[in-house]
């Protein structure tokens, strides 16, 4: 009877339900798309905001007497493929290494000389990871997508000049300059907006043999995808419980990824940008709040939409419950009707909304991000478990309506 | 010994209105008892209340030894469904459902549905050629009868009706009649039927009068 019932419904119905249907398929098919970035955006977003540059620097540790008389130390590049064997290796998406140090400049075509910093990085270089068949990419653009090479990058017996340092010294590309005892040739000009523009620029590899430094380093930048950071990130580790301390060290923080770093690269120094960790951190931070509350915006409005509809179904049908209550339906009875239908339709909506959602979802991964997102398989109950929460929270009011109606008084009214 | 159905200075006001002044009034079992007075005089609030589809503002009303001012909403409705079969003035059918899933809805909210008891029903009040047939391809008659159908089919202790032929023609008026009398004589109901005519009333074997909320004459029907 039941069956009969809830067919002869939907199909008197036809218009309500279908409104009822298109609000729980639509509310979850922009809750499911929403909650389908929000699982994937983190990745992805944080993958945009590595254009920001590196969030991690890794520098030689100098402390006691070595530091009070500025000695110098340096890091080893023999660790940097070490980066990549830590906990969260594959949130590590780009570093390269630098060696700076000052030394005598002389421009050749003019004679003029002074001390200059002078910086050594790796151009389109590629380093052989451990485990690792495809080499992976240490050159600088990785970090640093900004810089701005006129000219060429500087290969062997060559230097880039830094737009300010060219423009004071009048160096100029195909010049020669002397550093060290060396003439090299400047291949271009570089411009980065910061201190680079100061700098002479050679590749790592030659500066490290000018100066008789070889293997060695004074920093390595790092650009890693992060967990943006809340109140336990900022928790000093060595004040945590061994449990406490095993999920921060799980977790992608930018500090748990620091102090991961600084244990394989030798008496370093592992510090993040803060500049550029907190930014990412509250960017994805308010990325995320919008997309739960567009998301929970999203289910009230369907719950609204449903709630509305079915609320003038149920007035439309008043001497139809009243009649069932004076032929002996109690409130369980009359209470299961309207739960069937909306149960229905919320199983439908939510199977539908689910698929819509995979389309959009997909749509703006491609059109947002460039990529599509990668649909997690919980979305499809979670789809379905929202729908039937919507359709069940929306039924709530009209089935109290339903199940106050006075037969006494609704029968005698209809004519 | 307790009547079958008793109701003792029972008393209804709809805010500043009163239905019921104190009415006491008793049924035996396996009488048909018409209740008439003019409109607005009370007699479909006393009806009712004894099916338990309305209840009195104080008093007390008890069927078969039930005291039903003692039940609340779920249990009135498993005693209705259980002891009272129920036929209105307007034929109340849900207009989506064929003749026999209107009596199939009383077995539902009842127990199980079974499809040849309604059937059976349906040929008890004459109906069975319209089984398939919904309310709107009935006449006013015909929709009556599955009415009929649908208050037998539980097996009730008692049929209330209120104004049950007050739509129909004298010809489905004494179809109808007729019907409800069989039920009487031969299978021993106990009919409450609520009338303004008196050719209606004049087929019950008692007739209480009401007049603006008090019964104002009970006494055995001429016919």
């Amino acid at each position: 009877m039941l069956f009969i019932l809830l067919r002869q419904s939907f199909t008197n119905q036809m218009k309500a339900m279908f409104l009822m249907f298109l609000s729980v398929a639509m509310g979850t098919a922009v809750s499911a798309s929403l909650v389908a970035i929000s699982l994937d955006v983190q990745g992805k977003v944080s993958r945009e905001l590595r254009s920001f540059g590196a969030n991690i620097t890794i520098e030689p540790k100098v402390e006691g007497l070595a530091g009070l008389a500025g000695q110098r130390r340096f890091l080893s590049e023999e660790d940097i493929p070490k980066a990549k064997t830590i906990f969260w290796r594959h949130n590590i998406i780009g570093l390269t290494p630098f060696l700076e140090l000052e030394a005598l400049l002389e421009v050749a075509h003019s004679g003029a000389t002074s001390k200059r910093k002078v910086m050594g990085a790796w151009f389109d270089h590629s380093i052989m990871l451990p485990g690792e068949s495809e080499p992976f990419d240490a050159g600088v653009s990785s970090v640093m997508p900004w810089w701005e090479v006129s000219g060429s990058a500087p290969g062997e017996g060559e230097a880039l000049v830094g737009v300010s340092l060219a423009q004071e010294l009048g160096i100029k590309s195909g010049d020669t300059v002397r550093l060290m005892g060396r003439d090299l040739r400047v291949s271009g000009t570089l411009s980065t907006g910061g201190a680079e523009d100061g700098l002479l620029v050679l590749n790592l590899n030659e500066l490290q043999s000018l100066s008789g430094n070889e293997g060695a380093l004074t920093r390595v930048m790092v650009s890693a995808l992060t967990t943006p950071m809340d109140e336990f990130a900022y928790k000093d580790p060595d004040t945590m419980s061994k449990v406490e301390y095993e999920k921060w060290y799980c977790t992608g923080y930018v500090t748990s990824i620091a102090k991961q770093l600084e244990e394989v690269f030798g008496g370093s120094r592992v510090k993040p940008i803060w500049r550029v960790a907190e930014t990412e951190g509250r960017v994805l931070e308010r990325l995320t709040v919008l997309v739960y509350l567009l998301t929970l915006a999203a289910l009230v409005a369907a719950a609204l939409g449903m709630s509305t509809t079915l609320a003038a179904s149920v007035l439309r049908r008043l001497d139809e419950i009243a009649l069932m209550k004076a032929v002996g339906a109690d409130r369980m009875g009359i209470s299961i009707i309207f739960l069937a239908e909306t149960f229905i339709i919320g199983l439908a909506g939510g199977l539908v909304g689910y698929l819509i959602s995979l389309a959009a979802a997909h749509y703006i991964g491609v059109e947002v991000f460039g990529s599509a997102l990668d649909q997690k398989g919980i979305l499809l109950p979670a789809s379905i478990l929202s729908a039937l929460g919507i359709s069940s929270l929306a039924a709530w009011l009209p089935i109290r309506r339903a199940l106050m109606v006075k037969p006494a008084v609704v029968l005698k009214e209809v004519h | 010994m307790t009547a079958f159905i008793e109701i003792k200075d029972v008393l209804k006001e709809y805010g500043t209105a009163t239905a019921l002044r104190g009415v006491s009034f008793a049924v035996e079992r396996g009488q048909w008892c018409a209740v008439v007075g003019a409109s607005g005089s009370g007699k479909s609030t006393m009806l009712n209340i004894i099916g338990g589809l309305d209840s009195p503002s104080s008093g007390c009303v008890s069927m078969d030894g039930v005291d039903l001012c003692a039940l609340g909403e779920d249990p009135m409705a498993r005693f209705r469904r259980e002891n009272v079969g129920y036929v209105f003035q307007q034929s109340h059918l849900v207009p989506y459902l064929t003749s026999v899933e209107n009596v199939m809805l009383a077995q539902y909210f009842h127990s199980l549905t079974d499809e040849d008891e309604a059937r059976e029903a349906l040929a008890r009040v004459g109906m069975d050629h319209r089984l398939g047939h919904r309310p709107s391809q009935l006449s006013g008659g015909e929709q009556q009868r599955v009415c009929i159908a649908r208050a037998l089919i539980n097996s009730p202790k008692v049929l209330l009706a209120d104004e049950p032929t007050g739509n129909l023609d004298r010809e489905n008026t004494t179809l109808i009649l007729g019907l409800l009398k069989r039920l009487h004589t031969e299978e021993h109901f106990t009919i409450i039927m609520v009338t303004h005519d008196a050719y209606v009333a004049g087929w019950a074997g008692r007739v209480v009068t009401m007049e603006d909320g008090l019964i104002v004459k009970d006494e055995p029907s001429d016919r």
